[in-house]
């Protein structure tokens, strides 16, 4: 049995939600209110796992499968894709599996830092801000590890400086521009077929539209990208699992940005 | 024809060369030096426009990535598997090179550049150096070299640095007292990649990593090195860096 603890369909959370319905896997949703801060409170035999505590998204879904709780919105989707092997969602050749994989390091080293923190400023810190301050407090001080609880730190508080938005947006121009030239040459970012790639930059890219549209304006290739991904009934399932009716508000502080520069 | 582009068995490098040595499959070795700047010279930058080593060529396609390139090897030639069958361990393998590659590696090369490649390289010329700084091409390892090179690491980022080998070292720990590999049953790619990254972690943080605080670290180092794979790749070093390896034969 399949279980995926998630929230609002957008970015992390939902990756592997497209995924399960783009393959019709049934599974049970756990509905875990992210900006509650639910996800600080699951049981031990999940929380308690250093793959769960050191979680590089920090704050993402956990697919649990034969017992075994899977973060890393990436990697689960690869492990349904090979799990479940009718309507692959990568090539079947090692060099286009390579280039999914290359795909998948560059949106979550340069664009997810940088989208989630352009998200955070703009919806996680007010929400926080609406909060029982000391409620908060009480649950950053209880989380596991330093980097979790300096990243809460820094949404509660609002300390997102004007050089770290500045080179958020540095980072997506780039990034939309190498989407943008990929899909000169194809419909979709590997070969010429959907696949868990395009999925990946799209749950994190979707949300711009409404955060920072200004850095897609020059890029129709990448805005039409989108609108057909947005038309895939998969897609369409996986985004009306939203309970907000506004998933693209849906935003946790992220991955941290490269320490080296 | 297949060619590795590659620096010492070490960290990123060493990654493709252990895995091909582990499915048997031959290549023709091509070294560059590291310290002399070999990987931003036009020839290689023809090859890998980044800039960046190792690089793999296999006939007319290039593949950049250390982690990456291993996949790809596993996948495109014979010889034993290393990514398991079972899917929750290839997941598992995965996140674990994540965490090598983006958690514990950053952290451990920022102290292993302060204290060797800035030292090694420093004496050169200093317009000789400026000069090749500036022929990096991507931008955030031109501030790594300038960083190491000219010792500019902040007291703050190095002790952030040391903090994090130790968390690092505490999770590996911990996860190999449960499982015999990184995975789990199986031998993989992740023990290969975390080889790399911790073959002289007992040398380099002796109070951090020993045969006291973290038996089972050290057991799982001394097993992989006991393999011939690594025993062959590990000859290839050049440099003492390398040879620090023999740490694991006591």
């Amino acid at each position: 049995m399949l279980e995926l603890y998630h929230w609002e369909p957008n970015t992390f959370s939902l990756k592997p939600l497209i995924v399960l319905h783009e393959k019709g896997i049934s599974f049970t949703s756990r509905y875990t209110d992210f900006v509650s801060l639910q996800q600080y409170a699951l049981p031990a035999n999940i929380a308690e796992n250093v793959e769960v505590q050191h979680n590089p998204e920090r704050d993402g879904p956990i697919l649990v499968a034969d017992g075994v709780p899977m973060t890393e919105s990436f990697f689960i989707t690869l492990y349904l894709d090979e799990s479940y092997p009718e309507k692959p969602l990568r090539p079947a050749d090692a060099y286009g599996r390579w280039q999914v994989l290359m795909w998948a390091r560059f949106v979550n080293e340069v664009l997810e830092p940088a989208v989630s923190t352009l998200g955070a400023k703009q919806y996680l810190a007010p929400a926080l801000a609406a909060r029982d301050r000391r409620d908060v407090e009480k649950t950053i001080s209880r989380m596991p590890t330093e980097e979790q609880r300096g990243a809460w730190s820094a949404a509660l508080n609002n300390t997102y400086t004007d050089e770290l938005v500045a080179d958020s947006r540095r980072k997506i121009a780039l990034g939309v521009r190498k989407i943008e030239d990929a899909l000169a040459a194809s419909d979709w970012l590997v070969g010429n077929a959907y696949s868990l790639a395009d999925i990946d930059a799209y749950a994190i890219l979707s949300p711009l539209r409404d955060l920072e549209a200004d850095l897609l304006a020059d890029a129709p290739r990448t805005a039409a990208w989108l609108v057909r991904i947005d038309a895939r009934p998969a897609v369409q399932a996986a985004l009306a699992t939203s309970r907000t009716g506004k998933p693209q508000e849906a935003f946790t502080p992220g991955p941290e940005h490269s320490r080296w520069g | 024809m297949l060619t590795l582009y590659h620096w010492e068995p070490n960290a990123n490098s060493g990654k493709p060369m252990l895995a091909l040595a582990e499915k048997g499959v031959k290549f023709q070795s091509h070294y560059l030096d590291l310290l002399n700047f070999d990987q931003h010279k036009p020839e290689y930058l023809k090859i890998n426009p980044n800039g960046t080593i190792p690089a793999l060529v296999h006939d007319d396609l290039v593949l950049t990535e250390s982690t990456a390139i291993m996949e790809y090897a596993d996948e495109a030639f014979p010889g034993p598997k290393l990514t398991p069958d079972d899917p929750v361990e290839r997941w598992r393998m995965r996140w674990w090179m994540r965490f090598f590659d983006q958690y514990f590696a950053p952290s451990l090369s920022m102290i292993g550049w302060s204290i060797f490649v800035g030292p090694s390289v420093r004496n050169k010329d200093p317009e000789e150096l400026k000069a090749a700084i500036e022929r990096i091409p991507l931008k955030e390892r031109r501030i790594a070299w300038s960083k190491a090179i000219y010792n500019t690491f902040s007291p703050e980022e190095l002790e952030e640095s040391r903090r994090r080998v130790g968390v690092g070292t505490l999770a590996l720990e911990k996860a190999l007292s449960d499982r015999q590999w990184i995975a789990g049953e199986t031998y993989s790619l992740a023990d290969i990649n975390g080889f790399n990254l911790g073959y002289a972690l007992p040398l380099a943080q002796p109070q951090l990593c020993n045969d006291e605080k973290t038996p089972h670290i050290l057991h799982w180092l001394r097993a992989i090195y006991a393999r011939p794979a690594a025993k062959a790749t590990w000859k290839l070093g050049r440099t003492p860096m390398a040879e620090r390896v023999k740490y694991l034969e006591s």
